[in-house]
């Protein structure tokens, strides 16, 4: 941190003491789902990648173990507890506070397409200073956010689908049977439920890694932004959605 | 061995006459009716009316047609090494007109079936097997110089019921597998103005096929049909509920490959590439041949048959998921998925030196490009500023 010390920027930082504000962004129950959600995925990444492909086997009869049948309670579970805070999400959607909201999740003006590129070219180290700063998801966020919440959409419905045909005549097999022949079939219906989770194997490391990058290269405190639902800003930056 | 020459079924004669003179006795028959009722999930109070209602049947008149196939499903009905009186039945009705098994040929062969038609117009069951080729006006499969679509549609016209029989009247089968060069279709893709009944299968089994018989004599309409036109009695639930094998799936004991140690314990043959957890067929219940056996009990993963474009969805036939096109021979989607993982890891890896060295060339030469965001000033800073 010495190197800030350098002359130029010395002289800047005395003449305009900088003020930090606390602006408070994400609703406990936000909060909440955001960290429930974390533990569903990477149980059903886990459950799943073993359903679709047992990696270890039991020895002896079959009578003293119950590994998939295991294996697959708990990953239903998780599922049923995605999808109920899934639900909740969307009803926030249209109750939360303006970073909450869905608008703030669809880059839909010119300007944020226009944000979203420059927000790119930062991360390609193309001029970074001209990115602008949000203080709740910017757009490239915003549609990275999105397109992951379509692919969970999409892994729910064929997981349901899936579900339902243990029981013809059933709730799930009666409300979801028509996603099987919308794949085309079900194994395709089962190929992408299973393929679409290394979206969310991509997805982790990058969200990790830009979170953390935001809080050490910019001290945006991002992360304790989704603990303690506040973030400590510079009151001389502006923000685009402030 | 059924030969129908010997006790040949006279004109008016009914079934129940017909079976007696066979010397088939009366506690045999309702033991069939009792099984069929079982088939069909009726209650057993509904035997004495399946028992009445085929006794009291004329011979009924059958034209099977015969189109884009490769018979093997006129082998799986036809063929059992002990007839039952269903196969009878089966047989029987069979004879009006079945170009591979009736004696007549050509011209005789063509006329019988005209007779057949006009003779019981309205009342005829028709049973298909094979799809039909639409691609160039229908030419790739001509019977008698006309097209396969042309003999069905004139057939259907006077039918009671239409019966296809096989994957292949279904939805095409393998002939329809892309890229599909002849245009094959199965029959309820031409056939508009009423209800097909499916018996699906490559090939389905024998019992399913008489029992949606018996179930038409008996209540004069179809049974309960599934979305894919299939009798829902036999195809209600999955293989994958049925199997006997479950509990080795259930348990985790998975065949990891022919002739192991799991294969010969009979356990799951899901690693195997099984399709039985997407599809619905009776095969663990009816099994083929007075069951005798069936793939999965014969140790051999489910193919899927039984399901609309197996051929295309289901394969490869010994993997769990489909391959994925364009990325050459034996490239899973897993291990692309894994490589992408990876990469992305990777690259969040490179993306953090490339900040840090970023970041370092940005505080050496802090005149030529301005920083992400104005400079932090900390109390440490101005300490260790002599200057400040």
């Amino acid at each position: 941190m010495t190197g800030h010390a350098r002359a130029g920027e010395a002289s800047f930082t005395r003449e305009a003491p900088v003020q930090y504000k606390r602006v408070y962004l994400w609703h406990w129950a936000v909060r909440a789902m955001h960290w429930v959600s974390v533990l569903c995925i990477i149980t059903l990444a886990v459950t799943g990648f073993y359903i679709g492909r047992p990696y270890f086997t039991s020895s002896g009869q079959a009578i003293n173990h119950y590994v998939m049948a295991r294996f697959r309670f708990v990953h239903f579970v998780a599922a049923g507890v995605l999808v109920a805070t899934a639900m909740l999400r969307v009803y926030w959607l249209f109750i939360g506070n303006r970073f909450e909201r869905w608008d703030a999740l669809l880059p839909y003006r010119q300007e944020d397409w226009k944000n979203m590129w420059l927000v790119l070219k930062k991360y390609l180290f193309v001029e970074p200073w001209k990115a602008p700063h949000y203080l709740g998801h910017n757009p490239l966020q915003q549609i990275t956010y999105s397109f992951i919440y379509l692919v969970a959409l999409v892994q729910i419905l064929t997981g349901f689908y899936m579900f339902g045909l243990a029981d013809p005549g059933g709730f799930f097999y009666t409300v979801f049977g028509w996603v099987g022949p919308l794949f085309g079939g079900e194994q395709v219906a089962r190929f992408y439920h299973h393929v679409l989770t290394w979206v969310w194997a991509i997805f982790l490391p990058v969200h990790l890694y830009l979170t953390v990058r935001a809080d050490v290269v910019h001290q945006e405190s991002r992360i304790s932004s989704m603990i303690g639902g506040g973030r400590y800003v510079r009151a001389d930056v502006e923000f685009v959605d402030d | 061995m059924y030969f129908p020459l010997s006790h040949p079924w006279a004109e008016d004669e009914t079934l129940g006459e017909h079976l007696e003179r066979r010397g088939v006795t009366r506690r045999q028959f309702l033991k069939y009716c009792g099984e069929v009722a079982v088939m069909l999930g009726l209650s057993q109070a509904m035997v004495p009316e399946i028992a009445r209602a085929l006794q009291e049947q004329r011979r009924p008149s059958v034209i099977w047609l015969q189109l884009q196939e490769c018979t093997g499903c006129v082998e799986s009905v036809l063929r059992t090494a002990d007839p039952t009186i269903g196969d009878l039945l089966l047989d029987l009705i069979s004879l009006d007109y079945q170009h591979t098994l009736m004696a007549a040929a050509g011209k005789a062969a063509e006329q019988a079936k005209q007779d057949a038609m006009e003779k019981n117009r309205g009342s005829y069951l028709l049973v298909v097997t094979g799809s039909i080729p639409r691609n160039e006006d229908g030419i790739y499969l001509t019977i008698g110089g006309r097209t396969g679509q042309d003999v069905l549609m004139e057939a259907v016209q006077g039918a009671a019921a239409v019966i296809g029989i096989g994957a292949c009247a279904h939805f095409g089968s393998v002939q329809s597998a892309r890229p599909n060069p002849t245009g094959a279709v199965g029959i309820a893709d031409v056939i508009r103005d009423r209800p097909v009944v499916n018996i699906a299968g490559c090939p389905p089994i024998a019992d399913v096929v008489t029992a949606t018989v018996v179930h038409f004599l008996t209540f004069n309409r179809l049974p309960e049909l599934d979305g894919e036109g299939r009798p829902i009695f036999a195809y209600g639930s999955r293989i994958h509920d049925q199997c006997f094998r479950r509990a080795h799936y259930d348990a985790g004991q998975y065949v990891q490959e022919f002739d192991d140690d799991g294969a010969r314990k009979g356990w799951c043959l899901y690693q195997m590439g099984c399709k039985g957890p997407a599809t619905f067929s009776p095969c663990p219940i009816f099994q083929w041949n007075d069951h005798t056996d069936w793939p999965i009990g014969a140790g051999h993963p489910c193919l899927g048959c039984t399901e609309r474009h197996f051929w295309d969805t289901m394969t490869p036939f010994y993997g769990r998921l489909p391959n994925v096109a364009g990325f050459g021979v034996e490239r899973r989607a897993d291990t692309i998925g894994l490589s992408l993982a990876l990469g992305a890891a990777a690259g969040v890896g490179a993306h953090a030196i490339a900040t840090g060295i970023h970041r370092a060339r940005t505080r050496q030469a802090p005149n030529k490009e301005p920083a992400d965001l104005p400079v932090i000033p900390t109390e440490k800073k101005s300490e260790e500023d002599p200057n400040g």
